[in-house]
């Protein structure tokens, strides 16, 4: 029979599919891409790229991680802000960044294939841009997110990077998040995310892996097969507030994670995103419980179904792997 | 400089790509892979490969399961939800569940493997239409739906799994999100100004008029200032309605023009390409919902949606839609 479930966080009902179960060989991934260029990431061709706006270096001084302005951006600094009414339509002025965090300097795809400490910097990079884009008033939001082989959206050359986006919005989905998990404060008096992932340790059926103060796991009522979720345990509405050892753990629990999906799924494309408090300022709307109500999160989506258009539409999604196999496979892949 | 636009009824901002803007030509599609008709469970003469029919629109005497159908409707094979059982709700912890009560039905077209809404005449298109209001009509009676949902998906990068022309049925036990979204936002809007958002939508795209698309006596096709998808059009009636499933005849054949006239643009400004298309209609067996306006979302599926999208709720267009609508206007 199939199954019904309801996204405690925002509301949003999806449908798992027992129909047509699918387990991890049942998906098989076509690779669409067209032929690679040049790669401009690689190091040595930095003349290729923008000048880099922030970088970290490794133990010999030479860098590795790399942030620089996107080529074609989507939102640009630096311009007039406006905003104006239009019949019934409301239209802004595009201002913001967008930037791209070059990963590593060898021409490596899958941020899975790199090391921990690599991974911790690019943690590191993301938090000290947003740490410096946050000094704009005019930003509400940042949002990190990575799109990985060319189906996920990606680019034509297998490089791994990620993109930093500041808006002067804030984020429909993300909006949803924090909607949603004030609703639940204001009942509770307590964080939703903080006591789903105490449902969710003390049941284990979900868990892919907890370690080091950081918990991975198949939420409840997923959109995608195999969508992983990444959670400190501990409070936090901020990531940018991420210290130099928890970005180490949380770069530890990343790999493991990105190596399971690899490894389980044949190299698939994937996203991911991570979802956090926006900035707290006094504009309307704002409220004084996000330090409590909000918990910051990864959210990581391989991309192994075609996505029908009414799923885009509609909000609804049909999954077709039901959640607690899919952390089973997950939990017995080797790293 | 790019420009931020919200979209009125639920408040999602778009990000659109005013300055350097893509036109059809550089949309990159990969051809559809034609598979043709051996084995189509949709063709005629195999209609014992799907589950027994529904219902069916036909114009001279048959047996059940064969062909001379016009119309056919049968459950969907590997349907996503199933009608037998009661509904059983349940809460596990912080988490809400329920056993997958509802219909899957899948609504064949035409009998023709290879034509499009585009190549169809417009009586077929009124069949296809029509038969989507009898079943919307047939299944609203079970009480315990509360949400007809009803797409076609065309081409595999849109989710299709079968070239057939084909639409299909989703009866739910609930009101998916975003039509709980469009319903709330609709309502606070006449709440304020005691208008129709969707009405003054119309009111403001026909006097603007760069971004209309194609416009008979009671529908009106255009690209909404707000699209998240490039080429995106909308077909929406001209007369201030809630429930797609009770149109009248007339308001049938307007219809099914206009869905041919806005495809064939689609088809001719962009060539062979994936799409979706979705009914958004009031919610049913629950309150009703004066302040909806129903309509049809036309969505090429022209770029990849990249995680970006999914995660924030934040779409970038590449297309303006006023360019968009200009291109189509003239096709």
């Amino acid at each position: 029979m199939p199954q019904l479930r309801k996204d405690p966080i925002i509301g949003r009902w999806i449908i798992i599919a027992t129909e047509r179960a699918k387990r991890p060989k049942d998906f098989s991934f076509v690779d669409t891409s067209p032929p690679e260029k040049e790669c401009p990431f690689c190091r040595g061709k930095e003349y290729l790229t923008p000048p880099a706006i922030y970088s970290l270096t490794d133990e010999k001084g030479e860098w590795q991680v790399r942030v620089i302005p996107s080529k074609n951006p989507f939102l640009e600094a630096n311009k007039d802000f406006w905003k104006k009414g239009e019949g019934p339509y409301d239209l802004m002025a595009g201002i913001g960044s967008h930037e791209v965090v070059i990963e590593t300097p060898q021409h490596i795809a899958n941020m899975a294939d790199l090391e921990a400490e690599n991974i911790q910097k690019v943690f590191w990079a993301y938090r000290e841009r947003i740490e410096t884009i946050r000094k704009d008033e005019k930003i509400k939001y940042v949002l990190i997110f990575k799109n990985y082989k060319w189906e996920a959206g990606g680019g034509r050359v297998k490089h791994a990077r990620s993109q930093i986006i500041a808006t002067p919005v804030n984020l429909k989905r993300v909006k949803e998040e924090l909607e949603g998990a004030k609703f639940y404060y204001d009942y509770h008096e307590r964080c939703i995310f903080c006591d789903m992932i105490q449902q969710e340790l003390n049941e284990r059926k979900r868990v892919v892996l907890e370690e080091n103060g950081f918990v991975a796991l198949v939420p409840f009522a997923p959109r995608f097969p195999f969508e992983v979720w990444i959670l400190p345990k501990k409070h936090s509405p901020d990531f940018y507030k991420i210290s130099w050892e928890d970005a180490h753990s949380l770069a530890l629990v990343m790999k493991k994670i990105l190596l399971k999906i690899k490894n389980l799924l044949k190299d698939p494309p994937y996203n991911y995103v991570i979802h956090s408090a926006p900035f707290r300022r006094f504009y309307p709307g704002y409220w004084s419980t996000i330090e409590e109500d909000f918990h910051w999160h990864i959210e990581i989506t391989p991309r192994l179904t075609q996505v029908a258009g009414f799923e885009w539409g509609t909000g609804f999604y049909i999954c077709p792997t039901l959640p607690e196999e899919a952390a089973k496979y997950l939990r017995n892949v080797e790293v | 400089m790019p420009q931020l636009r919200k979209d009125p009824i639920v408040g999602r901002w778009v990000v659109v790509n005013v300055e350097n803007p893509l036109h059809p030509s550089d949309f990159h599609l990969t051809p559809f892979a034609h598979k043709g008709k051996d084995n189509c469970p949709f063709c005629y003469g195999n209609e014992h490969l799907t589950p027994p029919e529904i219902q069916v629109i036909a114009d001279c005497a048959r047996a059940p399961n064969t062909s001379g159908w016009k119309v056919r409707v049968v459950p969907n094979k590997y349907p996503a939800l199933r009608i037998e059982g009661n509904l059983d709700k349940r809460g596990e912890g912080i988490y809400d569940m329920s056993n997958g009560i509802g219909a899957h039905e899948v609504i064949i077209d035409t009998p023709d493997h290879f034509k499009g809404i585009e190549e169809l005449e417009v009586e077929d298109i009124k069949n296809i239409v029509k038969m989507y209001c009898l079943r919307s009509l047939d299944l609203r009676k079970d009480r315990r739906f509360k949400y007809i949902l009803i797409f076609k998906n065309v081409g595999a990068e849109a989710g299709a799994s079968l070239e057939h022309p084909h639409s299909q049925l989703i009866a739910l036990p609930m009101v998916p999100k975003n039509v709980k979204e469009e319903i709330k936002g609709a309502k606070r809007y006449f709440e304020f100004r005691e208008r129709c958002v969707f009405c003054d939508m119309i009111a403001y795209e026909r006097e603007a008029g760069e971004r209309i698309v194609y416009e008979n006596e009671l529908f009106l096709g255009f690209c909404p200032l707000s699209s998240r998808f490039s080429f995106e059009v909308w077909i929406i009636p001209k007369e201030h309605k809630g429930d797609f499933a009770t149109i009248n005849d007339l308001e049938l054949e307007k219809l099914a023009i206009s869905l041919k006239e806005v495809i064939r643009k689609l088809k001719k400004v962009l060539g062979e390409h994936p799409y979706n298309y979705i009914i958004h209609t009031s919610p049913i067996n629950t309150d009703g919902y004066f302040s909806y306006h129903w309509h049809i979302e036309i969505m090429p599926k022209l770029t990849r949606v990249a995680g970006f999208e999914w995660g924030s709720g934040f779409y970038i267009v590449f297309t303006p839609p006023e360019l968009a609508a200009d291109y189509l206007r003239k096709a």
